[in-house]
């Protein structure tokens, strides 16, 4: 059932650029919420450092404002021990393909199940327009100096490498397919990734709206295009993630938005801890007591013994 | 007549099974209930570099020191001879291998260029050809050593050939020489020794019985040729169980205990170990029932394993990580996120040489200032040390305890020394122990604010319980979101920095330093960490020569004890107040200064990455009590 749309925006001022991409993109999370009727208490938006990283404080669900880079090992540490709570990651490009690219592609390897939402502008917007990883080689936007040197990341391609089991793009200016979008995401089992195209209206002035409005079309409206891994047997994962690699190529008169690629048959990273420790979900790390009622260690002297004994050295007499 | 105490001292090749040999000694020991400590040196390397292992089995105590000469060593190798018969007393035992006798230092290529330079002069002085025979030739005849000489070949045919090995295989039971040749020496008997292979080897029958003949063959072998010169006497220490576990072993226990539910961390040295552990143990379950878990997460980086600790406290988990200097280095921009957020955390910090990759593998006391001072800004730390295994077991605890009466992040500063030390230690006594969780909103009322301004620590309500909570690293409102007011800014600047003078009236500073020895001593030793054993071993010799000391360890360095502090240390005459510490600042002086406006005058430090010893500290306090200001030991290979 879905909720009210209004209850999920905070009181406070949203303080973006007139015209910034993130208000289509908090639209959209807004709009997502409400019609997956999330409890509040029991989601959290993890976000990074820049413009992007305020999202946290716009939602009224819990909000993680974390460190520049860092948001996918909190937000990791909070899925972990309490696997109950749905978690959203917001970051900018600078934010997980720059500083914290090491974590971005981590969270691949290991499939924890949260959505990372990505606002690519390709610039540090915060810090006054300097390229980020997703900026072109050779793009001169509005504050550099000289063209900028380094060569992009493709966000898409580099997901599906490090093993990310969704993989999609948005468009920040077309707020329904994005909502649908970020819904699939946080629905999804395992690690989502989702790259939201979006203008900075201050400091990129080559990839405005009007670039993207005549270039941007959606894959689902093309006819055969099928993201998903349907079984979990061999071939058919590597020919769609193929299939997702040589979309994510495609970039310039045509740029492709909607699911690259989805594979809902790989064990998320909480099932394999489940594997190990079959208490694990029931009993988490955020749940356990620690304590007897009487605020005695909840392991006592016998217990010790039993969990230790091969520390332990019964002595005898010479 | 037997023995209180042996100094022993193990050497032999990374990976060729020394710590075997060390491993089944010492539950062998602790079988007979002996008090044992160790010390394990290594270099940075698997396979092939020196390693050794200093040891002191006592009938009497647990030992708190080791130290030089030693009374027998044991040389898997030619390079252990040349490295350590410099260690060895003379009339000692030195246990070798005689097919190595033609060997030489320059045919050793792990050999250092300085040792070699070293071992050079000390031939030429002594006339010798240097040789391993012309080496034991002079340690036999000047020096009076008993030379127990093996064939190592011969004793590992005679078990190929006993139970149809493969001669590929022989050199694993080179660990077992060195175990049956110091059970001869010491009279040890078979059964210890098979108990302690059984604690080693279990589930594997075979290679029990296979080292269980070679140590027997050995020791039966030694004894008729030289008897048990050093038969230790029955054990005087009246307890029927012993613990046998490294620093590393004994913090990750601990942890459990204290109920750590989340631990992430990424390897390095000397800290890995105690998250191993952690994850062999990290499902509680005793007689089929299910305590809890333990999860532990080897993450990409240290930064990834603090801000995900970060993220599992926030729900609620006690967790931790645990590092070393290079690690804790990336870890200070969480750990200051973890301070303005208010966040319960534990971060054990094994210290080891630095800076940068300084020295992997051994020890210092060098990073007390940058463990107070990390992260930027100003935010409360508490900070505290433990000076052996026991300590470190109840202050594991405790530094949960502390972490989230005062929400915030605690480091648990520890050495290498520690953490490879292999100690038998009494097992710990857990019925007094309490859990405090401080202020917990478990029922939070509608308009909950976790940075509630009407206490200076405000309740804490997990992610995920009934209210919905924000944090920012930015200065924030009660609410938690970014507000830059000037006056919101004192408020809540204030409200943290608050915390830590609470916790100085809180915890009682006798807990924070600790006095041992006489009212009346007639100096004063300060010091922290592991050279508590160290002193103290000191002051008992120096204490039987009339030379009554005391010593002052100081555990927690923020909140300082001040006034504690500075009343015990008027008492002394100034000249005769000595800091000891593994540095070159003496860092503890420095902070002790800072925080009492006492400057101390005399230092005894060592920073060559090896603990020190009994014997060379005695010397070097007697040395700063007869007027010398500073003395820099540096004994030990």
């Amino acid at each position: 059932m879905a909720s009210d749309v209004g209850a999920y925006r905070t009181d406070v001022w949203v303080d973006w650029c007139p015209g910034c991409g993130n208000f289509g993109i908090t639209s959209a999370v807004y709009k997502a919420f409400a019609e997956m009727a999330l409890d509040p208490t029991k989601t959290v938006v993890v976000s990074g450092i820049g413009c992007s990283g305020k999202t946290s404080h716009f939602v009224n669900v819990n909000g993680v404002h974390s460190l520049h880079g860092r948001s996918i090992p909190f937000a990791m540490g909070i899925k972990l021990a309490n696997p109950e709570l749905t978690v959203v990651v917001h970051g900018g490009d600078g934010d997980l393909l720059g500083i914290g690219a090491g974590h971005f592609v981590a969270l691949g390897r290991r499939n924890i199940d949260m959505a990372v939402i990505m606002h690519d502008n390709g610039v540090y917007g915060l810090t006054k327009g300097q390229a980020s990883p997703t900026l072109l080689s050779g793009l001169k936007t509005k504050s550099l100096a000289k063209p900028n040197i380094q060569d992009a990341i493709n966000p898409i391609a580099l997901a599906l490498a490090s093993g990310y089991t969704f993989v999609a793009r948005g468009y920040s200016m077309m707020v329904e397919p994005l909502k649908e979008v970020i819904k699939a995401a946080i629905q999804h089992k395992g690690a989502a990734f989702i790259d939201i195209l979006q203008p900075c209206v201050t400091y990129n002035d080559i990839q405005t709206a009007e670039f993207y409005r005549t270039r941007v079309y959606r894959l689902e409206e093309q006819p055969g295009w099928d993201p998903s891994v349907k079984k979990s047997g061999v071939g058919e994962k590597e020919k769609k993630i193929m299939q997702a690699w040589l979309k994510s190529q495609e970039w310039g008169d045509k740029i492709p938005t909607g699911i690259f690629y989805q594979n809902p048959n790989t064990s998320t990273f909480e099932d394999r801890i489940d594997e190990r420790i079959p208490t694990y979900r029931d009993n988490p790390p955020g749940k356990q007591p620690v304590a007897r009622k009487d605020g005695g260690t909840l392991i006592g002297d016998e217990t010790f013994r039993k969990l230790f004994g091969e520390h332990i050295v019964k002595t005898e007499e010479k | 007549m037997a023995r209180r105490e042996l100094d022993l001292l193990l050497g032999g090749a990374q990976g060729a099974g020394l710590d075997t040999s060390a491993n089944v000694l010492t539950t062998a020991f602790a079988r007979l209930g002996y008090g044992i400590t160790s010390d394990r040196e290594y270099f940075s390397n698997i396979k092939g570099r020196h390693s050794y292992v200093h040891a002191r089995i006592s009938t009497t105590e647990i030992p708190q020191a080791l130290t030089y000469p030693v009374q027998v060593v044991g040389a898997m190798d030619a390079e252990t001879i040349f490295t350590h018969h410099g260690n060895l007393e003379d009339g000692g035992y030195l246990i070798f291998d005689k097919s190595t006798s033609d060997r030489r230092p320059s045919s050793i290529s792990s050999i250092e260029p300085d040792l070699m330079r070293r071992l050079e002069n000390t031939f030429a002085e002594l006339k010798i050809d240097g040789t391993i025979a012309s080496l034991v030739e002079f340690l036999g005849e000047v020096r009076k050593v008993k030379l127990v000489e093996l064939s190592y070949p011969d004793i590992l045919a005679e078990v190929t050939k006993k139970f149809k090995l493969r001669a590929a295989y022989a050199s694993r039971y080179i660990s077992s020489i060195l175990v049956g040749a110091v059970a001869g020496l010491v009279n040890l008997d078979g059964k210890s020794v098979r108990y302690g292979l059984e604690r080693r080897f279990a589930g594997r029958p075979e290679v029990i019985e296979q080292n269980s003949f070679v140590a027997d063959y050995v020791s039966d072998a030694v004894k008729g040729k030289y008897g048990s010169p050093h038969e230790l006497g029955r054990s005087q220490l009246g307890c029927d169980e012993l613990m046998v576990a490294s620093g590393n072993d004994v913090v990750a226990m601990a942890k459990i205990v204290g109920g750590m539910r989340y631990q992430s961390y990424y390897p390095i040295t000397p800290a890995a170990d105690e998250s191993f552990f952690l994850e062999s143990s990290e499902r509680l379950e005793v007689n089929g029932e299910s305590l809890g878990s333990v999860i532990v997460i080897q993450t990409e980086d240290e930064i990834a394993a603090i801000n995900s600790v970060i993220g599992a406290a926030l729900t609620g988990a006690r967790s931790a990580t645990a590092t070393s200097g290079p690690g804790f280095s990336l870890m200070v921009e969480g750990l200051g996120w973890a301070g303005i957020n208010e966040v319960p955390l534990v971060v054990t910090y094994y210290q080891r040489g630095g800076p940068s990759t300084g020295q992997p593998t051994r020890g210092t006391q060098s990073d007390l200032l940058f463990a107070l001072s990390a992260s930027h800004g100003e935010f409360p730390k508490i900070v505290l040390s433990s000076g052996d295994h026991s300590e470190a077991f109840y202050d594991a605890i405790e530094a949960f305890n502390l972490a989230e009466k005062y929400q915030t992040p605690v480091i648990h500063l520890l050495d290498k020394f520690l953490a490879n030390s292999i100690a038998t230690l009494h097992v710990p006594k857990l019925s007094a122990l309490k859990i405090e969780r401080g202020k917990i909103a478990y029922n939070p009322p509608r308009d909950y604010k976790r940075f509630d301004l009407n206490d200076t620590i405000s309740p804490r309500a997990f992610l995920g319980s009934k209210v919905v909570t924000w944090y920012t690293g930015d200065e924030h409102d009660e609410a938690g979101h970014v507000n830059e007011d000037p006056l919101n800014r004192v408020k809540m600047y204030d409200k943290r920095m608050k915390k830590l003078e609470i916790a100085d009236r809180e915890i009682p500073p006798e807990k924070r330093a600790v006095y041992f020895g006489p009212e009346d001593a007639d100096f004063l030793a300060i010091g922290w960490g592991f050279v508590k054993g160290v002193v103290l071993d000191a002051l008992k010799e120096l204490s039987n020569q009339g030379l009554k000391g005391a010593y002052l360890h100081l555990k927690m360095f923020s909140p300082f004890p001040s006034d504690y502090v500075r009343s015990v240390i008027e008492r002394f005459d100034p000249e005769r107040v000595i800091i000891v510490e593994h540095d070159y600042l003496a860092q503890a002086g420095m902070v002790l200064t800072l925080n009492t406006g006492i400057v101390i005058e005399k230092a005894i430090t060592k920073y060559t990455g090896r603990p020190m010893y009994t014997r060379e500290l005695i010397a070097a306090i007697r040395r700063v009590i007869n007027g010398e200001k500073r003395v820099v030991l540096s004994y030990g290979e």
